[in-house]
């Protein structure tokens, strides 16, 4: 008895409802077909570990569980996971690493490193700056977020007065700044993807934060002068190969002028407050 | 979908359920009681914007896994293109899932993002420019967690049909077979 299914029916005499059961088990563990695996592993990130936490399908067993078990298994966001047990994945889900039964301590710390590894491609010299598009293929806007907020708290430190509104404009002016100069590359014809882009100007803004932490410090304003423009050149550096190869070479100059009027902007901002 | 959570059973993951709650609430709280005592708009903004951006990381990587075993996320593949990634546990394990648990998810994220909705009606009335600043962000936040559950969760009901009908179509073919065989 063959059929072009890929799951081989058991030859032993079962009723049918123990035949779907064991399909459904035969399928799980062999295919993608019903659960997604977990998005490979890429280069330069850290790896998703395969770990399926028993006590997570405990608690959904049958009679149920007491609740000391299942409170074990979830921990508090800060604070760090219990090793769980050792993996479910035999009857489970499969050798496939799945992150919905990961424990959440691992979770933050895959979030981190990617926030880390996401600034060193932008922002530092590396081998993969020739191919913009894959240098933030795991973009995520964590990082910009806590960049424009820390900025815009440090404007507002600097400044002595309405520092409320220093604060609402800056974080508005680089959060609108950020989508219309997307929307700007987009409707050049560019090939960019809109989050990838936003990520990618939000983590362009790290030198100015960088330079708006020394003037913070530093009230001198030649010294002011030199680390904005410093900072300034850096972080145009760091965005000209992304936004450049995402148009045509003749648009160029059209797509990275707003950006760097937006960065120039936010220097002049970091330096005439007082 | 009742005004009451189901009755007969507990919460099965409470500590879960209660990250997921408190966040939304410390958010709202925050900003409602604030205006009354703190005339610092930069707290404010950074504390509620801060809240409001714990309780996405929560909702989307914690309690979205335990409560409901959903998860989404987005990729760029090779060809550069992006792609929404839905993930959810098979059929059993859904079926298992404690009701009161995703009772609770769903019934607090459209809660707060109707909060939220409320509060910039009140902002836009009294022409606070800069404190819908601050709503709108958690606004797109709340937002967005719901759409990506949603989709998540019709993705996952959609694999599911398709399953079904895949086993009932493998079953029907192998007992005609089979019927073909003996005869």
């Amino acid at each position: 008895m063959s059929h072009s299914d890929t799951v081989p029916l058991h030859q032993s005499s079962q009723s049918d409802i123990d035949e779907i059961e064991s399909l459904i088990n035969a399928s799980v563990q062999s295919g993608p077909t019903t659960v997604l695996p977990a998005r490979p592993p890429s280069p330069p990130r850290a790896s998703i570990p395969v770990v399926s936490s028993s006590p997570f399908i405990q608690s959904n067993l049958p009679p149920p569980p007491p609740l000391s078990s299942s409170n074990q298994k979830v921990p508090s966001v800060p604070a760090p996971a219990p090793p769980p047990p050792p993996s479910f994945g035999a009857s489970g889900f499969g050798p496939v690493p799945n992150t919905l039964t990961e424990p959440v301590w691992d979770t933050v710390k895959r979030d981190l490193s990617r926030i880390v590894s996401n600034l060193k491609l932008v922002v530092f010299p590396n081998p993969y700056r020739e191919d913009p598009g894959k240098a933030l293929r795991d973009w995520d806007l964590w990082g910009p977020f806590f960049f424009i907020v820390f900025l815009g708290l440090a404007l507002s430190w600097s400044a002595s007065v309405k520092k409320s509104e220093v604060f609402a404009v800056a974080f508005a002016l680089l959060a609108a700044g950020a989508v219309i100069l997307t929307l700007n590359v987009l409707l050049l014809g560019g090939h960019i993807i809109f989050f990838q882009s936003l990520s990618l100007l939000g983590y362009c803004l790290f030198p100015l934060v960088v330079g708006a932490v020394i003037c913070m410090l530093k009230d001198n304003v030649m010294l002011k002068v030199i680390a904005v423009s410093v900072t300034l050149a850096w972080s145009s550096w760091a965005a000209y190969p992304f936004m450049s190869s995402a148009v045509n070479p003749r648009r160029k100059a059209l797509a990275l002028y707003p950006v760097f009027l937006m960065y120039v902007s936010v220097g002049f901002l970091i330096i005439a407050i007082d | 979908m009742d005004l009451n959570p189901p009755a007969g059973e507990n919460y099965a993951n409470p500590k879960t359920c209660l990250f997921h709650v408190i966040f939304k609430a410390a958010a709202l709280a925050f900003y409602i009681l604030s205006a009354l005592f703190i005339n610092n708009f930069v707290i404010i903004f950074v504390v509620t914007v801060l809240l409001a951006a714990l309780d996405f990381w929560v909702v989307k990587n914690v309690s979205g896994r335990i409560l409901v075993g959903l998860r989404w996320w987005n990729e760029i593949n090779d060809l550069g293109e992006s792609v929404w990634k839905f993930e959810s546990l098979d059929q059993e394990s859904l079926a298992r899932m404690n009701k009161k648990d995703s009772w609770l998810f769903w019934w607090t994220l459209y809660l707060a993002a109707a909060a939220w909705i409320v509060l910039a009606i009140f902002s836009l009335i009294r022409l606070q420019a800069d404190y819908l600043l601050v709503i709108g962000v958690c606004l797109t936040l709340s937002i967005a967690n719901i759409v990506g559950f949603t989709k998540c969760r019709k993705d996952a009901k959609q694999k599911i049909q398709q399953f079904a009908s895949q086993t009932i179509a493998s079953r029907v073919t192998s007992t005609i077979q089979s019927a073909f065989s003996v005869v």
